[in-house]
């Protein structure tokens, strides 16, 4: 029953981190048509600047957490400016750019912090007791805050309007430039939420695991997994991938090894693909 | 008219073998005068990656992105490695079976995954390289999952310095740029160049979609998973984590830096990569951020990538002269 319990709240809080960060990366790939390489980096520069904040000067960590975010997003501001916006549109040269990114980010985190692992302390330490089971309060934590943001984001998409203007550029960028919208306002938008999102799961995730300066490199293969199985496009496949490979996530590692179960969990992924290239909820594919 | 015409053909035949000539005479030589140990290795890994990036093109002629050439590298490095010495099989053999297996593997997924065009084969691809080096972790008796594996046999056992290796592996390179260079100028490099730009179209001439794939597949993987078996037994000691995704990524900056159009780009693009940094080597932890210069510099300045350089250059004079007449 416990183990039950505990798998449980573990799928649902490593579906909603999935989430978070694959839903930046699908942002960026829908409305500027880049591959950003760089968005699990960006995911370990959040976790670090709460660290940094939290551990080194000793703020309050909520407010770290913030701190960070901030920071993230308006590194994401700048990213859009200067890296994105040049090569809007062009695959290769944006992938060029985010492995410069990838190389600059990392190598400042291996200078100023170094290789090993670090830990966050937990937000909310603790143990939950419900019966007979009993649930740290630091993973329903993490899930709410999760679940919480993901509500926000998608009532923000579907109901304002600069969020409507986000899904009229994903749609089609030339007849939303001819509706009057601001292609680059609405991709800045949409570069700073992505790397907001990402902070926020860097520095949760952070806390329920731990930091190394290779963390991004496992969440980025997640985010891929998660939208291109979602299908390209597409919101509610996103959340659909979540689950499922959330759920994969947390359940393989109780009957097999980690290194085996990360090897099945693709081999499922892969044939589902092979037999549905678009994914579960994918246009057409190309 | 005509004769002009065939008079730049004549040259361009003369002109582009004596330039690779040269560049092969001139790199026979230079142990001469480079004496360093060090220099030599940092020549070698850079010969071993040239492989790597140009059989990376062989396949990406095809229109196919594939995103998993490292992980073919460490299957032929760790097919090569395990076979000579768990069965004490000469190395020189278990190199090529060390090819021959990455050339099986990329064949088998190169069939189902034919049906998978653009973005959804390489991100199919990059899942199965990342899925690929978990499966090696697995297998912990033979490949020493995460501590790596030692004690793999030398290739050269007698020889003393790097100085022969350095020779073998410049061969080695000259052999497969050769062959690599032949296929991509024949009849079925051709086709592939076809089906990379209309897939409709080279169906409809009688191009066998599906099987040129998977043959440029094979080939690209043959390569890359020869390379890497040299490496394995140069190195003698192998990481699965030097064949993951970024790796991969690298091989693609390699390519694209050079510029991935024309054949010598991947070469350019390699070297420079590898040894413009070694020579700021006194820089130590902030190395890296030269390579990303480079990277930066050439994507916001180049567009062909290294290869268009001096055409750039030479729109630059002009436009140069252009204004210097304009102002007098």
């Amino acid at each position: 029953m416990e183990l039950t319990a505990t798998t449980f709240v573990n799928m649902l809080v490593l579906s909603s981190m999935y989430i978070l960060v694959a839903l930046g990366f699908a942002f960026l790939f829908s409305i500027m048509g880049i591959l950003n390489f760089a968005h699990g980096v960006i995911y370990m520069v959040g976790g670090y600047i709460c660290y940094q904040f939290a551990v080194e000067y000793g703020l309050n960590q909520w407010i770290s957490l913030l701190l960070s975010v901030l920071i993230v997003a308006s590194l994401g501001l700048f990213l859009e400016k200067f890296c994105f916006r040049p090569f809007f549109g062009n695959l290769n040269r944006t992938i060029v750019v985010s492995i410069g990114i990838i190389v600059v980010l990392e190598n400042t985190v291996n200078i100023l912090v170094g290789t090993s692992t670090r830990s966050l302390p937990a937000f909310i330490p603790g143990v939950l007791r419900v019966g007979a089971t009993s649930l740290s309060a630091e993973r329903l934590v993490t899930f709410i805050i999760g679940g919480a943001l993901l509500a926000a984001t998608i009532w923000f998409i579907r109901n304002t309007k600069p969020g409507q203007q986000m899904q009229a550029v994903s749609q089609n960028v030339e007849g939303a430039a001819l509706q009057g919208i601001s292609i680059h306002r609405v991709s800045a938008l949409a570069c700073v939420m992505a790397c907001g999102l990402a902070a926020v799961a860097g520095c949760l995730m952070g806390a329920f695991l731990s930091l190394t300066p290779f963390m991004g490199d496992y969440m980025l293969v997640k985010a891929l997994e998660l939208v291109i199985l979602g299908g390209i496009g597409s919101m509610g496949g996103i959340f659909f991938a979540g689950l499922i490979i959330g759920s994969l996530d947390a359940t393989l590692p109780l009957f097999i090894s980690g290194a085996a179960s990360q090897a099945i969990a693709l081999g499922i992924i892969i044939t589902i693909l092979l037999f549905r290239p678009q994914g579960f909820f994918g246009r057409e594919a190309k | 008219m005509i004769d002009k015409h065939l008079s730049t053909i004549d040259r361009r035949r003369l002109v582009k073998p004596s330039a690779y000539g040269g560049l092969v005479i001139i790199l026979f030589l230079l142990p001469l005068f480079i004496k360093s140990p060090y220099w030599l290795h940092i020549f070698i890994i850079t010969f071993v990656f040239i492989i790597a990036t140009v059989s990376l093109r062989t396949i990406v002629i095809s229109g196919q992105f594939p995103l998993a050439h490292a992980a073919f590298m460490g299957i032929g490095a760790y097919a090569s490695a395990v076979i000579s010495k768990e069965l004490g099989w000469s190395p020189w053999l278990t190199m090529l079976l060390g090819g021959l297996v990455a050339t099986g593997i990329g064949v088998l997924i190169g069939y189902p995954f034919a049906r998978l065009r653009a973005l959804y084969y390489a991100m199919v691809s990059l899942f199965f390289g990342v899925g690929i080096l978990q499966v090696f972790s697995v297998f912990q008796k033979w490949t020493g999952g995460y501590s790596g594996l030692m004690g793999i046999p030398r290739l050269l056992p007698a020889a003393t310095s790097k100085l022969p290796y350095y020779y073998f592996f410049l061969g080695l390179t000259t052999i497969c740029l050769l062959a690599l260079y032949r296929f991509e100028f024949c009849r079925i490099g051709m086709a592939l160049k076809a089906i990379a730009q209309s897939h409709q179209v080279a169906s409809s001439v009688g191009i066998n979609e599906a099987r040129h794939r998977v043959l440029s597949l094979a080939v690209g993987c043959f390569f890359v998973g020869l390379a890497g078996a040299a490496y394995a037994h140069y190195n003698l000691t192998l990481s699965y984590t030097s064949f993951d995704m970024l790796a991969t990524l690298w091989l693609f900056m390699y390519a694209l830096i050079g510029g991935i159009g024309s054949f010598a780009g991947p070469i350019v693009g390699t070297a420079v990569l590898f040894i413009i940094p070694e020579l700021f080597r006194g820089l130590k932890e902030f190395l890296p951020y030269l390579s990303a210069a480079i990277l930066f510099i050439v994507v916001f300045a180049m567009p062909q990538g290294l290869v268009g350089l001096p055409q750039l250059v030479r729109l630059w004079f002009t436009e140069l002269r252009k204004r210097v007449t304009h102002a007098s």
